[in-house]
């Protein structure tokens, strides 16, 4: 029993790990993959999906509609940054993350500034569950498997509909796609509102969990990006497998040492694998 | 005649294209050599091959007897090679004067630069260009001062690789002139062209490659009346 | 990399060949401008000078990162880490051995030093390790990031090195000022204006050192690699060793910063190595014109003292202020405010 137990605590931690990992960096490689922008307006988004769903959620609209809420008004608000911002700087990389950075400390100290260091969060549902000596929260069991059917669910949007054919096509040679009739700016438009949302979907689903604050969007953009760094431009071979990768890191860093070990396990896991692998560790699942 | 550069069995693969194979190449010091075929036989990979752009799948290259096929590119620059690449690759924000200078800066043997730099505009029509940005140059001026660049190194030996792309014929004439005052020089080169009034303006001996094999090798006149030779251009082979 | 680079159009990289560099230097509007800074005592209050003090203290980590990304095109993330270490250093040192000149000075040097030796082993590891372009920039965040989180857990009474604690979150403070030795048994304390003036003389140096090296060769090579490096090192250049020398230079000089803040304010915590933090040069070498070492230093004490002001208000809206400034400057004027603003008053 003790030994099972052991074992199960340790594969909730991981997938804890897996979930967080997998859920904060979707949006962020999506935007990088498809587009080669690195948006650190990123944690702003989960943030925006967050609040949103929070605010819902107390007005009364059932939990998973409000969260849908959150993730859709992410993917609007990204919609606009990306018409005013990001669109003018598409070729001038540097400049797209110092732009988005400037963004991100805005909304902050904004938020900070209007809605005050926290807010009133939302209880966990589903409550918890015991094995052993040790009780074990459902909701964030439950969590792995959501992020994998988002994964399940990104991957028929890019290989079985005309927008994923389409958004392929634009990322791979832009010029040509606007010779066959495809209109590229609204493609880049749609995808970057589908990363802000998939950030917001991020927001909304770890809001029962954590307390709000204007500030939350640092402790998604670091895994996030750790994420999609490791795995490389390649947003459906890649974040699997580094999601996975750096949940074994973590977990074992955090259950060893402490939280702390496990963000700086992390931190210096990704200078590795840059270093080691430039290219990212999808890369070694393509055949090239 | 001493063998300046020589290739021994070189090969590249990417994946599963075998772009170069087996190139057994040798060209002697104050040769000029032009190396043609058509598309997609390997003439641009052989090139990086050399500079040491490409690690090689099998296979060496000699420079002046040494075998440099762990050098990396700068080194084999310092040995005495020199490369232009097909794409123009200027500093753009860089003014004319500035590229030879850091050029100049970097050969020892060069005494008295702005004598030098004087020499090397006015052979390359640079004179009144001096202080543009290379950024704002057109694209002939571009690749001459591209040229200019690998000239001033003073290379032993220099790998252009088409050099008269996107020039128009008054300017490859031009460059051809250029490129037969340089051979009184002494300096060895291997000229990537497309262009063939070109070739038979500067070759004297001409590599042929196609598949990445070496296909015909010899006197440029020899070669060209080869009915194989034409073959290969028209696919047939 | 081939995008177009929008700060080519209004940065004039000047004569380069070393024939063209007369002795000008004393001449230059820059030095005059620190010059007078000399005599800001006579008008300002104790609480001025001890402000612009402050002010021009991070210079040193701007004009740094000036020289790595506008001149070298490496956009390092790593200063605050540099800034941070270097602080700690000088505060461990200076707990352990006392405030006596020579130890205070030591101090100065072991900070530099351990710059200088962390630049070079990170900056090998990338340079050397063949990792380029963007993923140098997050790869120093990443590094600033791990001292942060390594330094904010460190509160225990066993992370102490020697008889000075590491203190976590709160940070390490109650270290000695700098000192010359003085006649007889007083050494004179470097504080107040005497501290400005410290500053100010290192600035001096700093400019122009840093102006002579980048109007060498040295300089003009560096260009080179940051325009097209490809190109460059077909040309004999090995690359890697000007990125990893400017590095160091640059890094050792975020040092600096961090030294000089440790003794100004007699403290050093983690924040000062943060996400926030790290933006801040960044803020203002984009500012200033990333190419320009006059505007690096201009826009840092400029945009500084504005955050001062705006901090009475709540520090948000410094930062809120902060990062308009730099979205305006990215998007509108790239090559940096204040070259942008020259161009348009001295082209008229």
């Amino acid at each position: 029993m003790t030994l099972f137990t052991t074992i199960y605590s340790f594969l909730y931690q991981f997938g804890d790990s897996f979930a967080y990992l997998t859920l904060s960096a979707l949006g962020l490689a999506v935007i990088f993959g498809m587009m080669g922008v690195i948006n650190l307006a990123h944690g702003e988004f989960v943030m925006c999906g967050a609040y949103i769903t929070i605010l819902t959620a107390k007005a009364g609209l059932p939990l998973p509609l409000a969260m849908l809420t959150g993730a859709l008004t992410a993917a609007c608000v990204g919609a606009i940054l990306e018409y005013l911002i990001v669109r003018h700087l598409y070729n001038r990389l540097f400049d797209s993350i110092v732009a988005t950075w400037a963004v991100s400390l805005i909304t902050q100290q904004t938020m900070l500034i209007f809605a005050g260091p926290s807010i009133e969060g939302l209880s966990t549902p589903f409550n918890s569950f015991e094995l052993g000596e040790y009780s074990f929260s459902t909701y964030r069991a439950l969590l792995p498997f959501f992020a994998i059917a988002v994964l399940a669910a990104l991957y028929l949007l890019f290989f079985r509909t005309n927008y994923g054919i389409y958004a392929r096509a634009t990322i791979q040679n832009a010029q040509m796609a606007k010779c066959l009739g495809l209109r590229t700016p609204r493609i880049y438009s749609m995808t970057f509102a589908l990363g802000a949302g998939l950030a917001g979907l991020a927001g909304a689903l770890y809001a029962p969990t954590i307390t709000a604050v204007p500030t939350m969007g640092s402790s998604f953009i670091v895994p996030a990006f750790v994420t999609v760094v490791t795995g490389g431009a390649n947003v459906l071979l890649g974040v699997l497998p580094a999601a996975g990768f750096l949940g074994l890191i973590q977990s074992g860093m955090t259950a060893a040492f402490g939280q702390l070990a496990g963000q700086i396990g992390l931190l210096i896991t990704v200078i590795f694998v840059i270093r080691l692998l430039p290219k990212g560790m999808g890369h070694l699942f393509t055949r090239r | 005649m001493t063998v300046i550069l020589e290739t021994k069995d070189l090969s590249k693969s990417f994946g599963g294209a075998q772009v170069v194979d087996g190139i057994n190449f040798r060209i002697e010091k104050g040769d000029t050599r032009c190396v043609i075929g058509p598309n997609g036989a390997g003439k641009s990979t052989f090139f990086k091959l050399l500079i040491g752009e490409h690690e090689p799948t099998r296979g060496q290259v000699f420079f002046k007897g040494q075998n440099i096929s762990e050098f990396l590119p700068y080194q084999r620059v310092a040995m005495g090679m020199s490369i232009k690449f097909q794409v123009p690759g200027i500093f753009a924000g860089l003014s004319v004067e500035e590229h030879l200078t850091l050029v100049l800066q970097r050969v020892p043997r060069i005494t008295d630069l702005q004598d030098e730099m004087g020499g090397i505009l006015d052979n390359f029509h640079l004179r009144d260009e001096r202080k543009v940005k290379a950024g704002n140059l057109s694209h002939g001026k571009k690749q001459w001062l591209e040229i200019a660049m690998a000239l001033a190194l003073r290379p032993d030996v220099l790998l252009l690789d088409e050099p008269v792309a996107g020039l128009s014929d008054e300017e490859t004439r031009e460059t051809g002139d250029l490129i037969n005052k340089l051979k009184t020089q002494g300096i060895t080169m291997m000229v990537v062209e497309h262009d063939m009034d070109f070739v038979r303006q500067v070759a004297t001996q001409v590599t042929v490659l196609h598949g990445g094999r070496v296909f015909a090798e010899g006197p440029l006149k020899e070669v060209l009346e080869r009915e194989d030779v034409a073959e290969i251009y028209l696919g047939k082979r | 990399m081939n995008t177009t680079d929008p700060t080519n159009a209004a940065a004039p990289t000047g004569a380069k060949t070393p024939a063209l560099q007369p002795w000008k230097t004393l001449a230059d509007p820059m030095l005059l401008l620190i010059a007078a800074c000399f005599f800001t005592p006579l008008f300002l209050s104790e609480g001025g000078v001890s402000n612009f003090a402050y002010c021009l203290i991070w210079t040193f980590a701007a004009i740094g990162l000036a020289a790595m990304w506008g001149f070298g095109g490496i956009l390092s993330f790593g200063q605050t880490a540099f800034f941070g270490l270097a602080g700690y250093c000088y505060g461990v040192f200076t707990i352990n051995f006392g405030d006596s000149p020579l130890s205070t000075w030591a101090g100065v040097l072991s900070g530099l030093l351990l710059c200088m030796a962390l630049a070079c082993m990170l900056g090998y590891m990338i340079f050397y390790g063949g990792i380029k372009d963007v993923f140098i920039g997050i790869v120093t965040l990443s590094v600033t990031l791990v001292f942060e989180t390594f330094m904010a857990q460190t509160a225990g009474p066993q992370w102490a090195i020697g008889s000075a604690r590491l203190n976590g979150f709160n940070g390490m403070s109650a270290m000695p000022s700098l000192s010359l030795p003085g006649m007889g048994a007083d050494n004179i304390l470097l504080e107040g204006n005497y501290f400005l003036f410290m500053v100010l003389v290192l600035l001096v140096i700093v400019y122009v050192v840093t102006k002579k090296l980048l109007g060498s060769v040295f300089g003009l090579t560096l260009e080179a690699i940051r325009e097209n490096p490809h190109r460059a090192e077909m040309l004999g250049i090995d690359i890697r060793r000007y990125q990893l020398l400017i590095f160091i230079f640059g890094s050792t000089l975020a040092g600096l910063s961090g030294i000089l803040y440790t003794v100004w304010g007699s403290y050093i915590t983690p924040s000062s190595m943060g996400l926030t933090a790290s933006a801040m040069p960044i803020i203002w070498v984009a500012t200033g014109g990333r190419r320009s070492l006059a505007g690096a230093i201009i826009a840092t004490v400029a945009l500084l003292d504005l955050s001062q002001e705006l901090v009475v208000y709540g520090s948000q809206y410094a930062l809120v202020l902060m990062g308009l400034i730099l979205l305006v400057v990215v998007m509108a004027m790239p090559a940096g405010l204040l070259p942008t603003l020259r161009d348009k008053l001295f082209k008229q």
